[in-house]
C-alpha cells in the first residue's frame, strides 16, 4: 500500500545575488539582483507503507527541503503531496500527530533541562496516556541504553547521546511514519550502528522510515528503496539492488605509500586518484574479489604506512548514474 | 482542556529551565524589578521638588506607572517571547521544529517560552499598585470591572503588536531593531494623557492605543475615566485579532534555511 505519493513537487526560493568584496557589498546595498532557485525541481515518487526509503544526494541537492515539505514544515511552490491521505502543509495539525521527525541538525530537545523533561512536554502535547508513555519510554531507553542519560541536562550530553534522545522524542507517540534528516551526521561508528539497529527494529514492527543522508552506508544497511536527488531533480528511484546493479559493489581504498607507485592498477583494483606520488586511491570491485582478499594481497604489491576503506563518494555515484 | 494541560506542562518546563540557572533567574528578576522601580522614583523626585503633572497627585501618577509595569509584565509573560523566539527560529531555521508539533505554532511558542523573568516585574508592579491605590480615592466595584477590562485590553494591544512584528520577521528576516520603535511609543502610556499635545492623545488612545497600557486602567481605578476612553478597547482587540491572523498567514512564507 502506498503511504506517500509525491507528484511534480517544486520548491522555489527567491534570493539575492550578492558580490564579494567591499565595492560589490556597497553596490548590493542599493541594488540587488533577484535570483530564483529551484531547490526541489519537479520531482515525483511513491513510497510504500512499512518500507525504509533512503533519499540520497550531495550537500545542497534539495533532499532536506523535500523532507521538510513531506513533514508539513514548508509549503510547496507547486505540486502535490499525499501522505496517508493528508496534504502535509495544509492539514499540518492533524497530520503531524501521526508522524515523527528527527532533524540531525535541529534539536527538538530543550537545551537546559534533562531530555526526560522534554519527553514529558511531548507527552502532554501528543496526549499520550500515562501507561503508554511509561511503556514506550522504558522500551526506547532500553533499546538505546540511555536509562541514566535521559536524566542529565541536554547540554552536557555527547552528540551520540543527544541523537538517541532525539529519536526517543520523535518516537514516543508511536508515529506511523518517521522522517530522518541526516540522522547519523557527525556520529561515531558505535552510535551510528545503534541508531541503525533501532530503525530496523522499529521498521520490523511496521513503522515506515524516510531518511535523507549523504552516507551511502546508512542506505546500504537500512533502505529497501533509494531515491537520489541532485540539483533539485530526481536522478534515481529504484530498489537498493537496482542501485547496486548500476554501481556494482565498489569500495574505495586510500593508501599512504612508503615509496612511489607508478602503475594504473593493483591486483585488479583501478587507480582512480593520486593526490601526490605517495597518496593514492583505488577502486575495488568487491563482487570480483572480497575486500578482505584484496587487503591480504595488497602487501605483496606495494608497501604502505596508512590505509582506509570507504564507500563510493556521492559525486562519483551521481556521475555513474548519469553515465548509465 | 487539552490546551490547558499542555500550557501547565510547558509552564512547569519553563520553571525547570529557569531553575537550571538559579542565580540568573533571581538576578534577572531583581534587575528587571529595580530598573522599573527607578522610573517611578523620578516621579517622586519631580513632586518632591515642587513640580508636578497638572491635575494629578504624585500617588495618582505612581498608580498609572505601577499599572503600566504590571500590564507590561503580564504581556511579557504570556506572549513577550513570541517576537524574539520567532525571529531567532526563522533566522536559524529552527522554526520547523515548532511546525512539527500538532499545535498552533503561536500557542506552542508562547507556552514553551513562558517568560519567568517578568515575574519580579509583575510582583513589583502589583505591590506598587496596592500601595499607590491605598493613597488615592477608590472608585468601587464598577471601577475595578472597568480596570480589568482596560488592563486586559492593554495586554492585548501589546501582544497584538508583538505578533505583528513577529509576523513581519517571516518575510523580513533579522528586523531586530523594529521593536525599539514600539518600545518608544509605549512610553506615552506611562503618563497622564492630558499632558501631551492633541495629536499624541488621539494616537495614544485610538491609533496605537498605548494609553490603555497604563493610563486608562489606572484612571478607571481612580474613578477619573472618561467614558469615551472605552472606545480604545476596539483598536486593542483589532490589533490582537489582526496580529494572530497575520502571524498564522505569514507562516506560509517560512522558507527554512539550508540543511
Amino acid at each position: 500500500m502506498t503511504a506517500i505519493k509525491v507528484e511534480n513537487l517544486v520548491k522555489t526560493y527567491t534570493t539575492y545575488k550578492r558580490g564579494s568584496g567591499f565595492k560589490e557589498t556597497v553596490k548590493s546595498f542599493f541594488k540587488r539582483e533577484k535570483v530564483q532557485i529551484n531547490a526541489v525541481d519537479d520531482i515525483s515518487f511513491e513510497i510504500e507503507q512499512g518500507s525504509i526509503c533512503g533519499i540520497l544526494g550531495p550537500n545542497g541537492a534539495g533532499k532536506s527541503t523535500a523532507i521538510k515539505m513531506l513533514c508539513g514544515a514548508l509549503f510547496p511552490t507547486s505540486g502535490n503531496i499525499d501522505v496517508m491521505g493528508y496534504s502535509p502543509a495544509r492539514d499540518r495539525m492533524k497530520y503531524v500527530q501521526r508522524i515523527g521527525a528527527v532533524f540531525g541538525q535541529r534539536s527538538q530537545l530543550i537545551w537546559d533541562i534533562p531530555p526526560v523533561d522534554s519527553f514529558a512536554m511531548n507527552k502532554a502535547i501528543y496526549g499520550i496516556s500515562d501507561g503508554d508513555y511509561k511503556r514506550r519510554l522504558d522500551e526506547m531507553t532500553e533499546l538505546f541504553d540511555v536509562g541514566e542519560v535521559i536524566h542529565k541536562p541536554t547540554r552536557v550530553l555527547s552528540l551520540g547521546e543527544r541523537m538517541k534522545c532525539e529519536f526517543i522524542m520523535a518516537m514516543l507517540h508511536s508515529p506511523e511514519i518517521v522522517f530522518l534528516d541526516e540522522p547519523t551526521i557527525g556520529l561515531d561508528v558505535i552510535a551510528k550502528n545503534k541508531i541503525r539497529e533501532v530503525v530496523s527494529e522499529m521498521n520490523s514492527k511496521g513503522t515506515t522510515f524516510i531518511l535523507t543522508t549523504h552516507d551511502l552506508e546508512d542506505v546500504e544497511q537500512l533502505a529497501d528503496n533509494v531515491i537520489i536527488i541532485n540539483h533539485g531533480k530526481k536522478v534515481f528511484d529504484d530498489t537498493l539492488s537496482g542501485l547496486k546493479n548500476i554501481l556494482g559493489s565498489k569500495k574505495i581504498v586510500e593508501l599512504t605509500l612508503t615509496e612511489p607507485f607508478g602503475g594504473s592498477e593493483i591486483n585488479g583494483a583501478k587507480l582512480i586518484g593520486r593526490d601526490n606520488e605517495l597518496n593514492i586511491s583505488l577502486e575495488v570491485d568487491t563482487e570480483k574479489q572480497p575486500i578482505t582478499d584484496f587487503l591480504k594481497s595488497l602487501t605483496d604489491h606495494v608497501s604502505f604506512k596508512d590505509i582506509s576503506v570507504r564507500e563510493l563518494p556521492m559525486d562519483m555515484i551521481i556521475t555513474r548514474i548519469y553515465s548509465e | 482542556m487539552r490546551y490547558l494541560k499542555i500550557y501547565m506542562t510547558c509552564l512547569h518546563t519553563a520553571f525547570s529551565r529557569a531553575a537550571a540557572y538559579r542565580l540568573d533567574f533571581v538576578l534577572g528578576n531583581l534587575i528587571t524589578l529595580l530598573s522599573n522601580i527607578i522610573f517611578p522614583l523620578v516621579t517622586v523626585l519631580i513632586y518632591a521638588n515642587g513640580a508636578k503633572f497638572p491635575g494629578w497627585t504624585m500617588w495618582e501618577v505612581l498608580l498609572i506607572q505601577s499599572v503600566f509595569s504590571m500590564s507590561n509584565a503580564v504581556a511579557s509573560m504570556i506572549c513577550g517571547s513570541i517576537l524574539w523566539v520567532t525571529m531567532d527560529h526563522v533566522q536559524s531555521g529552527r522554526f520547523e521544529t515548532v511546525l512539527l508539533k500538532p499545535l498552533s505554532p503561536l500557542f506552542y511558542i508562547a507556552a514553551a517560552n513562558f517568560d519567568t523573568g517578568s515575574i519580579g516585574l509583575f510582583l513589583g508592579g502589583l505591590a506598587m499598585t496596592i500601595i499607590s491605590a491605598s493613597f488615592t480615592k477608590s472608585s468601587g466595584a464598577w471601577g475595578i470591572i472597568l480596570f480589568l477590562l482596560l488592563f486586559l485590553s492593554g495586554a492585548a494591544v501589546m501582544c497584538g503588536l508583538d505578533l505583528i512584528m513577529a509576523a513581519i520577521s517571516f518575510k523580513w528576516v533579522g528586523n531586530s531593531r523594529i521593536p525599539e520603535i514600539f518600545e518608544s511609543i509605549k512610553e506615552f502610556g506611562k503618563y497622564p494623557l492630558g499632558i501631551f499635545p492633541k495629536a499624541v492623545q488621539v494616537m495614544s488612545a485610538l491609533i496605537i492605543p498605548v494609553a490603555v497600557v497604563g493610563f486608562f486602567p489606572a484612571s478607571a481605578l481612580l474613578g477619573r475615566l472618561d467614558m469615551y476612553s472605552l472606545l480604545s478597547v476596539i483598536p486593542c482587540m483589532l490589533f490582537f485579532i489582526f496580529g494572530i491572523w497575520l502571524y498564522n498567514r505569514m507562516i506560509k512564507a517560512y522558507e527554512g534555511v539550508g540543511g
